[in-house]
């Protein structure tokens, strides 16, 4: 015979992932926030915030006479603006033109194959792709006749070329993600559209894309907390140059960290990062209980 | 019975062996781990002491250190790291005063590992940077000659420039950024002397000042003409350069064990040079040490004249103990280091500042290289950094 389970029950079950989520997720969470108010002497103070937005690794929108590097933040700001939408669109169209193709399901494979890959991996394979003498990159751009350089190594390109390179390391996630989604689109939408006419395109934008929406909420916002703690590809390929040209905000706060052995500086960045992300969840939390609703 | 004694005698045994054996951790893999090797089997095989080695470069260890030690454990029982990081963490360190035989050192090479008068750590091999490198049989091949002069050493690099298959006179290492570094403090030390380089050290002289910006701006210059190769992973760069696709190459002592042929190497500082570059490895042992005896027995042997005189004779070093014989290195060797004679050893610059600067010097180089244009911004940003 089954007993109704007492309020305390829930408690006891509940008890364990609580401590965890404490030890491990709420107390370095709080003691990060609280670092950052504090100063090397250890009173509490604002001077750690107000010398790491001032500080021009992080924000320096004038640039060296209109030039790279404009800071951490703004280069960040430039991975969402570049990298988002090509990896977003990129990952529906792979995964549109390759749902009825024959080996379809290969070629995805081999796409994918940049997800699985760590990034550290991602990295160095980066810098070898826009290497001078041994890159992809170089040769194709030295067969169209184009000029060939490492592009890593100059001030105008190492940011662009990370973000480039990055793509196929993140598409494959979008890919898939919009691939599970196409399975759980009906067919008889189209059959029904087919029967009134509609063209492909119009199939696409009228039904496909709308009834996409939450897995592109998913693939937006999984996305930009990727792209907010961008660390490991920008510090194995470029270490944030040639002369910070291509810093990121998570690489900053690794240099003030262990390179200036700076913990309130770290902290504020640290914070800033976890703002940022917390408004880029937002979205798919909402859908989240949306879809709950 | 018998099944306690058996389970006694082996507690001992694994007791014995597990005080029979140490890790070192050290930067060096590939060839010049290979280099390393005959030295850590000479101090097995006297010692009885067997040795776990394991790769993890300063700049890898530096963040993961200070909470190992906050947490009092240790990665390895001796570990080979800047030498500023040393006297800053002695409360980290087992004191070495005592194990290091200090009467064999130049008071001078261990100083920046004491706090007071206590050592805490040891100087091991020294690796001077003498100059520029280049094959003997290209020389010859294509008719050229060291130079004697700024003005012959430009008239060299033109030279080097029309013969046909040339990529660019001089070949620029990269990695994390210290060979672009190496260069820049032979221009510095050329130019500026010794001493320029020394007050850069303490601090007694600005990036801006035009004592400093001289021997920039030759640099500049020449990077502006096209002199140098674009920042190259220098090992990949080392081949191309004995392949052929560029002539010299900036590098330290080590290449000569890095090539097939040594005796085919030649070497020249920039004219005018009154002293090189050397750069001193060092090492110390945590306090949270597994081992701290055997420890103790190696850095006592790396410190002697017995445990350098392995080392030398693999290419590429020089001892830092006096007693080393001559006949201990191999013919290169000497011969390179009867090139160098007579200059002063210099303190490396940026090992010695250490910390944050390090990176953001390495960083700015990067970009000078590839915009010596901007010369004015980076001398700025080196300024700014400096501690």
């Amino acid at each position: 015979m089954l007993r109704k389970a007492k309020p305390y029950h829930f408690g006891i079950f509940i008890l364990p992932a609580l401590a965890l989520m404490a030890v491990f997720v709420m107390y370095p969470t709080l003691r990060t926030v609280f670092l950052s108010f504090v100063a090397e002497d250890g009173s509490l103070t604002l001077s750690n915030y107000a010398e790491v937005l001032r500080s021009r690794d992080i924000f320096n929108p004038g640039g060296y006479e209109g030039d790279f590097p404009f800071g951490a933040l703004i280069h960040n700001a430039l991975w969402i603006a570049i990298h988002l939408p090509i990896t977003t669109f990129l990952g529906l169209f792979l995964a549109v033109f390759l749902r009825n193709v024959k080996g379809g399901g290969i070629v995805k494979s081999f796409i994918f194959l940049g997800m699985v890959m760590p990034m550290i991996v991602g990295g160095i394979m980066i810098r070898f792709m826009f290497d001078g003498s041994v890159g992809v990159v170089n040769m194709a751009l030295g067969f169209f006749g184009f000029p060939t350089q490492t592009w890593t190594a100059y001030p105008e390109t190492a940011l662009f070329s990370l973000i480039f390179g990055s793509v196929w390391l993140w598409a494959g996630f979008s890919m898939i993600l919009y691939s599970a989604g196409l399975e759980t689109i009906p067919n008889m939408y189209y059959e029904a559209a087919r029967i009134d006419g509609a063209s492909r395109i119009k199939m696409f934008l009228k039904i496909t894309v709308p009834l996409l929406k939450p897995i592109t909420v998913v693939v937006v916002t999984m996305t930009l907390l990727w792209e907010l703690k961008i660390f490991d590809i920008v510090y194995v390929a470029t270490m944030g140059g040639p002369g910070g040209t291509s810093n990121v905000l998570a690489l900053q706060m690794y240099l003030y960290a262990f390179r200036e052995w700076d913990p309130g500086k770290a902290a504020v960045v640290a914070v800033l990062i976890t703002l940022f992300t917390l408004l880029a969840a937002i979205p798919l939390i909402r859908s989240a209980g949306d879809e709950a609703e | 019975m018998k099944r306690a004694l058996f389970l006694i005698s082996v507690l001992v045994f694994a007791t014995l062996i597990l005080a029979g054996s140490i890790t070192v951790i050290g930067p060096w893999s590939g060839e010049e781990e290979e280099s390393f090797k005959p030295v850590l089997q000479a101090f097995e095989e006297k010692t009885g002491i067997s040795v776990n080695y394991r790769i993890n470069r300063a700049e890898d260890l530096a963040p993961v250190l200070p909470a190992q030690f906050a947490a009092r454990r240790a990665p390895g029982d001796v570990i080979f790291m800047w030498a500023d990081f040393i006297p800053a963490n002695p409360e980290h360190a087992v004191e070495l005063s005592g194990v290091v035989d200090t009467e064999l050192y130049e008071p001078a090479t261990l100083r920046s590992v004491m706090v007071g008068d206590e050592l805490y750590g040891t100087a091991y091999t020294a690796k001077p940077k003498p100059g520029f490198w280049y094959r003997k049989s290209f020389f010859e091949e294509h008719g050229l000659s060291e130079p004697e002069t700024w003005d012959e050493f430009v008239a060299l690099l033109d030279e080097i420039k029309g013969i046909p298959g040339i990529r660019r006179p001089i070949a620029s290492g990269n990695g994390v950024g210290w060979p672009l570094s190496d260069i820049t403090e032979h221009f510095l030390i050329t130019f500026g002397g010794p001493e320029l380089q020394n007050d850069l050290i303490e601090g007694n002289i600005s990036w801006e000042s035009h004592i400093v910006r001289r021997p920039m701006e030759k640099l500049a210059g020449l990077l502006e003409v096209g002199y140098f190769s674009e920042p190259t992973e220098w090992t990949t760069i080392l081949e191309q350069w004995w392949k052929g696709d560029y002539a010299l190459y900036f590098m330290g002592f080590w290449i000569i064990g890095m090539v097939d042929d040594p005796d085919d190497l030649g070497v020249f500082t920039l004219p005018g040079a009154r002293g090189v570059v050397s750069s001193v490895d060092y090492a110390f042992v945590p306090k949270y040490a597994d081992n701290v005896e055997g420890a103790k027995k190696f850095v006592e042997f790396i410190s002697s004249v017995e445990g350098q005189s392995v080392q030398v004779a693999q290419g590429g070093h020089f001892a830092t103990v006096a007693g080393v014989p001559e006949d201990a290195y191999p013919l290169a060797d000497r011969e390179v280091a009867r090139s160098i004679e007579g200059l002063e050893p210099v303190r490396d610059l940026d090992d010695t500042i250490g910390g944050a600067w390090q990176p953001a010097f390495w960083d700015q180089l990067k970009l000078l290289w590839v915009r010596p244009g901007r010369l004015d911004s980076v001398l700025e940003e080196l300024e700014a950094r400096m501690p």
